[in-house]
């Protein structure tokens, strides 16, 4: 068991090594994040516009930056060991293919949370942009269960990719309709009503609408039964992974196909 | 003349392969993916923003801007992903030896693209109007869609400046990425430029798209052709401009390259 | 008695693709048509044949990658298809090629992560990770990333990280595929090395002296069947009643090969182009007859360097490939 952590723990931090030197991984943390905050708060901020709306632009650039390297990076993590041909030698390894992708995804999550940091600043120091009246406590929460349905998701999205290539390029292509879904930089509640029913479906729409909520004295505040949505409808992806994981191992060790790129 | 003849051959092929090439990159799913999926959740993304900050009477000005803007989508990612593909399969040695005429395998490479551009308008502009009930009824139609083709030219003129980086560089992709969505930011799709700090404007009016987007929008308000000629003819002059540094480029680098071997760098 | 090293019973394995995009069309392909094979322990065995004949199929089963379709496949007595958790930390594999590894990285690093996922414990990491890269040749440049690596090196670290967590038994499959002759050779000797410390070593290749240099043993394997088994001499052995003669000649007529096939006792002959000339290859039963004849049937094109030789497992390997076709 230990060294099962320990061999988790090391996928982690090579992970986070390997982002470190790669140009990609830069794009999707730093630089995505902070032109889509920009156009955010530029929007937001036109004259005339609520000042209740600013706090979008506050955060909206970070979760952009945090979905992107979850599902890019994340959801990669089967697929670029295939593309550097590592994917063999992982998979003849002792330890098991999910303990290795679990490490991954968990590496690309912490590089995602980094996004907040100069998409916030670029908020505030550019467009004088503040959080009316946060609640620290709640703030955070949200912030985790956040975490926990982009990991959720991420883990899905793995075998997903690696089963099927033309999946990545269906959300790739699909990457704004999830800021629009999710709420990431404007209220769901603006959306017509069926797509507000779509976009309750989907984990991270609740936690979001949570994070913002504990921004903002304003609206309702029914942060628990959000929460508690959120991590629901997560554990529907994380079981849905179980059995991607499982078609994995086995359409890989029968056709043979591991190797391929 | 038999030589014309022989380059409009060569040219002609060059555009088909390239055509038949990209369309393999792209193969159904990637074309729905990145020519239907990313111009609809790219338009209602930004009009939503943009009706949340601002109203639902502004819709039209975000649909307009955004469909508009989608021509970067094929004059940019399409030329570098031309040469991307040519990197990846190794013709890319064999294309720097051949003698074919330079400038003709250069152009090429970016007519496709401009194809595509307007064909990825023509979505983007449907999307707004099925949507978003874009009202095009005052619109001069011929002055608007004289403008989608100016601007399709233009910014695959960008478009071949990184075409040219991509000879010698890995990750040219990369900056395809930043230079697609800063585009968003500078070139008065969202916003007008007007707001940007005045440094920031003068990379928009350096920049395609700028121009040919103001033009469009009076268009569509129903201006004629006098009274947009000189951003008109602003945007011809930048989008060739750029183009002809993407040449000057791609024969220096294309030397810099063969002395260093580095387009095989992979 | 202890279990044989590896083993094989009756092993097969068939890949189902489809092919077309409007009608779909199932296609199978058999690799390996009904295996048996034991290698004992300790022993360096080699594994001979074409691209494509089963080599890579029969190391991915047996290293747990690829599943058989039927029959089975054991090691150290473990079965590659049930037992694979047990049967990874026993076992190591290196394949061919400078793919596999993160070249963003040091070769240090590349090991200690794989350490790692083989479970290996630190206390013992720490000490072996610096005796593989001394044994491997690879100290001092341990820091390095691993794209600033010579093809030589990359496939050392590679068998480096074969061996981190001490195998019993080893598959490599075409180790010196790509490698310069010297760095082939440092590598052969390294696996001789490792043969005699007592490792099973399980070796595929498609180069002849490299198995007859190395091997203790070795199979030819052609569409998916073993054709030949044994000690490189008892192959060789196959092909001893033939001789080999070879010569040099400045532009060989077509007709002269035909009338060099039909002289008696020729089973085979090969041309081969030089730099000016060809070296022509004719394995015959008796050398002596086809030398007196040459003059005759080349009809005074020149000729130079004529010789005999006794047969080499390469011959030995042509015949049995050329047979079998």
């Amino acid at each position: 068991m230990r060294s099962l952590v320990r061999a988790g723990w090391s996928a982690f931090a090579i992970s986070v090594r390997l982002k470190v030197v790669s140009p990609w991984a830069y794009l999707n943390w730093l630089v995505f994040p902070m032109l889509f905050a920009a156009v955010g708060l530029y929007v937001l901020s036109r004259p005339g516009a609520s000042g209740s709306h600013l706090v979008y632009g506050i955060l909206g650039g970070g979760l952009i930056g945090y979905w992107s390297v979850a599902y890019i990076d994340g959801g990669n993590g089967i697929q670029d060991e295939r593309w550097n041909g590592t994917l063999e030698q992982l998979f003849g390894t002792p330890t098991p293919l999910w303990v290795i992708i679990l490490g991954k995804v968990c590496g690309a999550l912490l590089f995602g949370l980094i996004s907040f940091v100069p998409t916030a600043a670029l908020a505030y120091f550019g467009f004088h942009a503040v959080m009316p009246s946060l609640d620290p406590a709640r703030f955070v929460i949200s912030l985790a269960v956040l975490t926990f349905s982009f990991f959720c998701i991420a883990q899905a999205l793995t075998p997903l990719f690696a089963l099927w290539r033309w999946a990545f390029s269906m959300i790739n292509g699909f990457e704004l309709g999830v800021y629009v879904l999710c709420g990431f930089m404007f209220p769901i509640a603006i959306l017509v009503p069926w797509l507000q029913g779509v976009a309750g479906a989907l984990a991270p729409t609740w936690a979001v609408r949570a994070l913002y909520a504990s921004t903002t004295a304003e609206g309702a505040h029914d942060f628990v039964a959000w929460w508690l949505y959120a991590i629901a409808l997560s554990l529907v992806f994380l079981i849905g992974g179980y059995f991607l994981y499982a078609l994995v191992e086995r359409e890989a060790r029968v056709s043979g196909q591991l190797a391929l790129a | 003349m038999r030589r014309l003849a022989a380059e409009a051959a060569v040219f002609a092929r060059g555009t088909y392969l390239q055509y038949v090439a990209l369309f393999q990159w792209a193969s159904i799913r990637g074309y729905i993916a990145y020519k239907v999926l990313l111009p609809v959740t790219q338009i209602v993304f930004f009009v939503e923003l943009g009706v949340y900050a601002t109203g639902r009477q502004n819709a039209l000005y975000f649909a307009l801007g955004n469909a508009l803007q989608l021509t970067a989508n094929a004059g940019i990612f399409g030329v570098i992903a031309t040469v991307a593909n040519e990197r990846q399969y190794g013709t890319l040695p064999i294309l720097l030896a051949s003698p074919a005429n330079r400038l003709v395998t250069f152009l090429s490479r970016a007519i496709v693209n401009v194809i595509d551009g307007i064909a990825t308008v023509a979505i983007g502009l449907t999307v707004a109007i099925l949507i978003y009930r874009l009202d095009l009824h005052e619109a001069n139609f011929a002055l608007l869609a004289f403008c989608i083709v100016l601007i399709s030219v233009t910014t695959a003129g960008l478009g071949l400046m990184f075409g040219s980086i991509g000879l010698v560089m890995r990750d040219a992709i990369i900056i395809a990425n930043i230079v697609y969505y800063a585009l968003l930011i500078v070139c008065g799709i969202n916003f007008p430029v007007s707001r940007l700090p005045a440094a920031l404007q003068v990379v928009s009016y350096s920049l395609p798209l700028t121009r040919g987007v103001q033009a469009a929008r009076e268009a569509a308000a129903g201006a004629s052709f006098d009274q947009v000629a000189g951003l008109v003819a602003g945007e011809l002059a930048v989008g060739a401009a750029w183009a002809l540094g993407g040449y000057v480029l791609f024969r220096v680098l294309e030397g810099w390259a063969r002395r260093g071997g580095l387009q095989e760098a992979y | 008695m202890a279990s044989p090293a590896i083993e094989a019973r009756q092993l097969r394995k068939t890949y189902k693709s489809t092919r077309g995009v409007f009608r779909r069309e199932k296609v199978e392909r058999v690799a390996l048509r009904g295996i048996d094979l034991k290698i004992e322990r300790g022993e360096l065995f080699g594994l001979l044949g074409p691209n494509g004949a089963g080599k890579t199929t029969m190391v991915k089963i047996f290293t747990t990658l690829l599943l058989p379709t039927s029959g089975s496949a054991l090691v150290l007595g473990l079965d590659a298809v049930k037992d694979q958790w047990a049967l990874r930390r026993r076992m190591g594999f290196v394949f061919g090629g400078d793919r596999g590894l993160y070249w963003r990285l040091s070769g240090l690093d590349n090991l200690r992560y794989f350490a790692d996922l083989y479970r290996v414990p630190p206390e013992i990491s720490r000490k072996r990770i610096p005796e593989l890269l001394e044994r491997l040749g690879l100290k001092g440049r341990e820091r390095d990333r691993v794209e600033l690596y010579s093809r030589g090196m990359k496939q050392r670290l590679h068998l480096a990280r074969g061996l981190l967590n001490d195998p019993d038994v080893l598959f490599l499959d075409e180790p010196t595929i790509g490698l310069d002759p010297v760095g082939a050779r440092e590598l052969r000797n390294i696996v001789r090395e490792l043969a005699d410390a007592g490792k099973t070593i399980f070796l595929t290749t498609h180069y002849m002296f490299e198995a007859d240099a190395v091997c203790d043993r070795i199979a030819v394997i052609r569409d998916g069947g073993i054709v030949a088994e044994g000690t490189p001499d008892s192959i060789k052995n196959l092909v001893k009643d033939q001789g080999v003669v070879e010569f040099e000649v400045v532009g060989m007529p077509a007709d002269s090969i035909a009338g060099l096939r039909t002289l008696p006792g020729v089973s085979s002959v090969a041309v081969e182009d030089r730099e000016l000339a060809q070296l022509v290859t004719v394995q015959c039963s008796r050398p002596g007859d086809v030398i007196t004849h040459l003059s005759t049937v080349l009809d005074g094109v020149p000729l130079t360097k004529v010789s005999s030789r006794e047969p080499t497992l390469e011959d030995a390997y042509v015949q049995l490939i050329g047979e079998s076709s």
